[in-house]
């Protein structure tokens, strides 16, 4: 045995340190979002602005919430033992999607600000609007949103709170319950998934349509997860917290599922793009089209090294994704790419066809406004219960788990 | 007076020659244990036998990763240039044809080929890599005369001591290697 | 052989299940699968055999008589340029798929339970492949320049086209080929010389002898050995998603309703990895059974398999769904043409066919008694094969045979040496399967051996010792003080 382990000695409460971080990111909430609206205000443009930066935010911090709960479900499903350490973590951020769903209703005020669909008029004098309104109208999309949210955050809440009384319990049933659970909830959360990925980011564009976005939006969001990750258990552990519980064998697991995922968004992308340029075909390429031109080829060539070349060959070796001062600088600056790809599906629609890269400070508000209050949240989910599922019946497999070859 | 008439190879009779000993173990704790005593006593040339690949013996023999990967990913670079260079030189340089409406020089209908030819160097250096690392094909091995071992393709493990070791003694290793445990422990010849 | 096989499929999460049953000395491992060639051939064997090779002799003679008479004695005419060829073509390919997701991708995710099968779904996927190859080089009219694909320097001073998909697929296939090849072997020369040591008679002697390349059990090979099949597990990994997206871009970068649509590659990996893990099935049910490796391929394996059907199955219906939602959500009419043609048009029937067997049957592994039925895992394994033939079937001539004029529509109707060369590829793949159980080691011994219950007990806790295959135990117990 290479290492010892002792979760006695090592403090597996989030406790004090949970309620400090809780309060910066709250204040860090506050502030942005209160930052944004200023802003927003400011921009004079009847907020157009501020809703757009809004709606990259919450997508980012969408994904990230819906990739950790996929994550705890797949665990489930393939009775994953190795994985039972980071399972609460995963857990925490999955049960903050609540909170999602309270972020998401400013959305909801500038829906004619984000959506030419949204506008009875433009829908009048389009003939592809009007054959698309049986979907694309109002009312249909905020039922559909309440129910994107019923299947997510009850699913979270059903896996954390099953996982939590096993806490207290050590009862292997619940295991099997929360086994059953994701069972259950899978297809309805890749249903939720695809439909609410074509809903927020596919439809600005309500002429455009891809089979695979909802993939894409699943392979982007997966991977920031996996970014996430990997930065949480060492904040945690710079603070003194999981230290002898999580082992470089288990930061190289976090690794490999980065690189890979990012191998796996690297194809999506990939055949997405491809298909269409080959195709060729004037209501596929006009999406593309608006990419092409001004300053938005840099950034699709930034995606192209830095979304996937970059993380691919800097972690691509054993030692690397054992070693802390690679992983963990590689590990945020994916999380900056996942964001520029979002920024990159949404804001070219933000003034069509004119090239410019709208950067703004706004979109740092809202970004800051959007993570604050969500990692509130995160961090009171994980400062009310262990850090890790202390009495989980797979704690052990992962506690000695070791690298193979 | 017997020599002038026989090539000289023919004449000389093929005396076996003492090789090593090869300490035979039921269990993978007892080859383990082994293991780690022969690193610790020293031994340079010699080697353990097993059915499968034993977790933690490399450990316990303190081998040295390979440097396999590297060669590897070397390969996987040259294949993905090869590949793009290829396509560049052929479709966008030496024989110009348009396909499709498409530039001669399309790099996204290029990644497809290219990034086969990475795969197919890459496992062609992986494959044939391991092969000349190990030294095999290699038909002829001492380890491979004795009846007995033929048991470490099936169910026993050997630790085998080379006599060419400098810390080998004809007697004290075989007691050594008996006092680890060994069940038994066969002479190899050469 | 074996006795009554007890269920290891339990779900007790304070234990795993051992994946090998009954005696589990290392011994017995190489018994049981070198008496699979050892004994000599059952009749039943002969009689399989006699069938495959005489199929395969079928699938040649079709072959002659085309290169005689021309692609006009195939069923293929304008509009439906791609028939019967492309869709056995994509079927094989696809086949192969599961063999290298399970010597690949569950081996990356460490999946101990696929020592038992890797061996002969790698096996499978040499041979599908093989089949596979066959249809395009015959398609293309004048085979003997299929040459011409590969880009050599010739007199003629012209270069292949490396935009067309087609020409992708050259690269895709043939790398697939060799890959599959070389892992196959690699993972099998430590069974070879196992075989080679075990050989009574000179002729086989010599044979694994060579084919072992001297193979001696050092632990400094395997560790070199090991480290080769990582590399080459992490190769193949990316290279099996590669090919079949590749062969989806064949049809999915032209311009065509029910072609074109960006979901296809990963939809056709899917279905790849469901229709081969069907495959797999079909194989190997009857294999485990007459050869009495029931305690090596275990309900739990099967019940693994049937669990990876269903989530394929699921991903095939999502794939199915999402495209027919696109196809209305574009707006376009000709695309919703296209896909209510296709369920609703002259080949409604072969629409039907591949959604009942792809996506309803499946859903009857949501039940254990169902996983734990051989007999029902075996008639819903040949019902997907069906499915997924179809599957290939209904893209491409549904697609082909609604041209965007209603003028140039038309049908396509099979014609005798259509469905014989079909019912050949299937001869020569059962033929070579036949040979590998009677001559290659069917099992990979080496891998089984390394997750025997004792084995991975010794290795001590790291090595999860503790699970496999014990009763349960009590984890909270030295934890208790902890919280």
């Amino acid at each position: 045995m290479k290492h010892a382990y002792d979760l006695s000695r090592d403090n597996v409460q989030f406790g004090d340190l949970g309620r400090r971080w809780g309060t910066i990111a709250l204040a860090v909430g506050v502030l942005g979002t209160a930052a944004a609206a200023g802003l927003g205000f400011a921009a004079g443009d009847g907020g157009k602005r501020f809703f757009w930066a809004w709606l990259v935010a919450f997508a980012y911090f969408l994904a990230m919430g819906l990739g950790a709960l996929v994550w705890v479900m797949i665990q489930h499903m393939t009775r994953s033992g190795w994985s039972v350490l980071l399972r609460r973590i995963a857990e925490g951020i999955a049960g903050a999607l609540p909170m999602l769903a309270l972020l998401f209703v400013p959305l909801l005020f500038g829906l004619g600000e984000l959506y030419h669909w949204a506008h009875a008029d433009a829908v009048a004098h389009d003939p592809l609007l009007a054959k698309k309104a049986a979907y694309l109208n109002v009312p249909f999309f905020v039922a559909r949103w309440a129910i994107y949210f019923a299947v997510w955050c009850g699913t979270a809440w059903a896996l954390s709170r099953a996982s939590r009384a096993q806490d207290a319990s050590g009862d292997p049933a619940l295991t099997l319950r929360m086994q059953r659970v994701s069972y259950a909830m899978i297809v309805p959360f890749a249903v939720t998934l695809t439909f609410a990925a074509f809903d927020l980011l596919m439809s600005l564009d309500p002429h455009w349509f891809s089979s695979i976005f909802g993939v894409y939006y699943f392979a982007g969001a997966i991977w920031l997860f996996f970014a996430v990750m990997p930065v949480l258990v060492w904040r945690l552990q710079a603070n003194g917290r999981l230290t002898g519980a999580i082992t470089p064998d288990l930061y190289q697991e976090m690794g490999k599922l980065l690189f890979a995922f990012g191998v796996f968004w690297a194809y999506i992308a990939f055949s997405q793009f491809m298909l269409i340029w080959y195709a060729n075909l004037p209501e596929e390429t006009g999406w593309y089209l608006k990419r092409w031109n001004g300053g938005w080829p840099l950034v699709g060539l930034l995606l192209i090294l830095g979304h996937f070349f970059a993380p691919f060959l800097l972690i691509m070796s054993r030692a690397a994704k054992r070693n802390l001062r690679i992983l963990i600088p590689v590990a945020l600056w994916a999380m900056l790419m996942q964001w520029l790809d979002f920024y990159y599906i949404a804001m070219p629609e933000y003034e069509p066809g004119s090239g410019r890269v709208p950067l703004s400070l706004l979109d740092l508000a809202a970004f800051l406004g959007v993570g604050g209050l969500f990692f509130w949240m995160v961090s009171r989910n994980l400062a009310s219960a262990p850090l890790v599922p202390v009495d989980d019946p797979r704690l052990h497999e992962s506690l000695v788990f070791e690298e193979g070859v | 007076m017997a020599d002038h008439s026989a090539p000289a190879a023919a004449a000389v009779p093929e005396v076996p020659v003492f090789w090593g000993y090869a300490a035979e173990f039921d269990s993978v704790t007892g080859v383990l244990h082994a293991a780690k005593e022969c690193r610790d006593a020293g031994f340079t040339r010699w080697d353990v036998l097993t059915p499968f690949p034993v977790h933690g013996l490399n450990d316990a023999m303190g081998l040295r990763n390979t440097r396999l990967p590297w060669f590897v990913f070397g390969m996987g670079a040259i294949g993905f240039l090869t590949g793009n260079l290829m396509q560049w030189w052929m479709n966008a340089v030496d024989y110009r044809l348009i396909v499709s409406g498409k530039p001669f020089w399309s790099l996204p209908a290029n990644i497809p080929v290219a990034f086969e030819l990475t795969i197919l160097f890459s496992a062609l250096s992986a494959f044939f890599g391991m092969w000349v690392l190990n030294g095999l094909p290699r038909h002829y091995h001492p380890t491979l005369t004795s009846r007995r071992l033929k048991h470490a393709t099936t169910d026993r493990f050997y630790v085998v001591v080379e006599a060419a070791d400098p810390r080998f003694d004809r007697a004290k290793t075989r007691e050594f290697l008996q006092s680890l445990g060994a069940s038994h422990v066969e002479e190899l010849e050469d | 052989m074996t006795t009554a096989v007890i269920d290891n499929t339990n779900d007790n999460p304070r234990a795993r299940s051992p994946l090998v049953l009954g005696d589990t000395s290392l011994t017995r491992v190489t018994d049981l699968v070198c008496s699979v060639y050892e004994r000599p051939a059952t009749r039943g064997w002969y009689i399989a055999f006699g069938i495959s090779a005489s199929l395969t002799l079928l699938l040649f003679a079709m072959i002659g008589y085309l290169f005689a008479r021309g692609i006009g004695v195939w069923g293929l005419n304008h509009p439906v340029g791609w028939a019967f060829d492309i869709t056995n073509f994509v079927f094989w390919v696809g086949i192969g798929h599961a063999g290298t997701l399970i010597s690949a991708i569950l081996f990356l995710f460490r999946q101990k339970w696929r020592t038992s099968i890797n061996r002969s779904a790698e096996a499978m996927t040499i041979f599908a492949v093989a089949c596979a190859g066959i249809f395009p080089l015959i398609h293309i009219g004048r085979p003997w320049l299929a040459y011409w694909l590969f880009p050599y320097p010739n007199q003629m001073a012209m270069w292949p086209g490396f935009r067309s998909p087609l020409l992708w697929d050259v690269f895709a296939v043939s790398t697939y080929a060799t890959v599959s090849l070389l892992f196959w072997y690699m993972g099998m020369v430590p069974d070879l010389a196992t075989m080679r040591d075990r050989a009574t008679t000179r002729p086989r002697q010599i044979a694994y002898g060579l084919l072992s390349l001297g193979w001696r059990g050092s632990n400094r090979h395997w560790l070199r050995f090991e480290k080769a099949y990582l590399l080459l597990a992490a190769l193949a990994t990316p290279l099996v998603l590669s090919v079949h997206s590749v062969v989806s871009f064949d049809f999915a970068v032209s311009v065509l309703p029910g072609w074109h649509t960006t979901i296809f590659p990963p939809y056709f990996v899917a279905g790849a990895i469901f229709s081969g893990f069907a495959m797999v099935l079909t194989l190997l049910i009857p294999v485990r059974q007459i050869f009495g490796l029931k305690d090596l391929i275990t309900p739990k394996h099967l019940d693994n398999m049937t669990r990876i059907i269903l989530a394929t199955s699921l991903m095939v219906g999502y794939s199915y769904a999402i495209e027919f939602f696109i196809a209305w959500y574009s707006g376009n009419s000709f695309e919703l043409f296209a896909f209510l043609n296709r369920s609703l048009g002259p080949y409604w029937w072969a629409y039907w066919i591949m959604v009942t067997c792809n996506v309803i049957v499946p859903q009857v592994f949501w039940f254990k008694f169902f996983r734990s039925n051989t007999t029902a895992i075996f008639i819903t394994s040949l019902l997907v094969n069906v499915g997924m033939w179809f599957e290939r079937f209904v893209i491409i001539v549904t697609s082909l045979h609604r041209d965007y004029l209603p003028s140039s529509w038309g049908m396509f109707k099979p014609t005798a040496v259509d469905l014989l060369t079909m019912l050949g590829s299937f001869g020569l793949f059962f033929t070579l399967f036949l040979l590998f159980i009677r001559f290659l080691p069917f099992v990979a011994m080496a891998e089984v051996k390394s997750v025997m219950p004792h084995v991975l007990h010794e290795a001590g806790p790291t090595a999860l010792g503790d699970y496999w295959g014990d009763a349960p135990r009590d984890h909270r117990a030295p934890d208790k003080g902890a919280h």
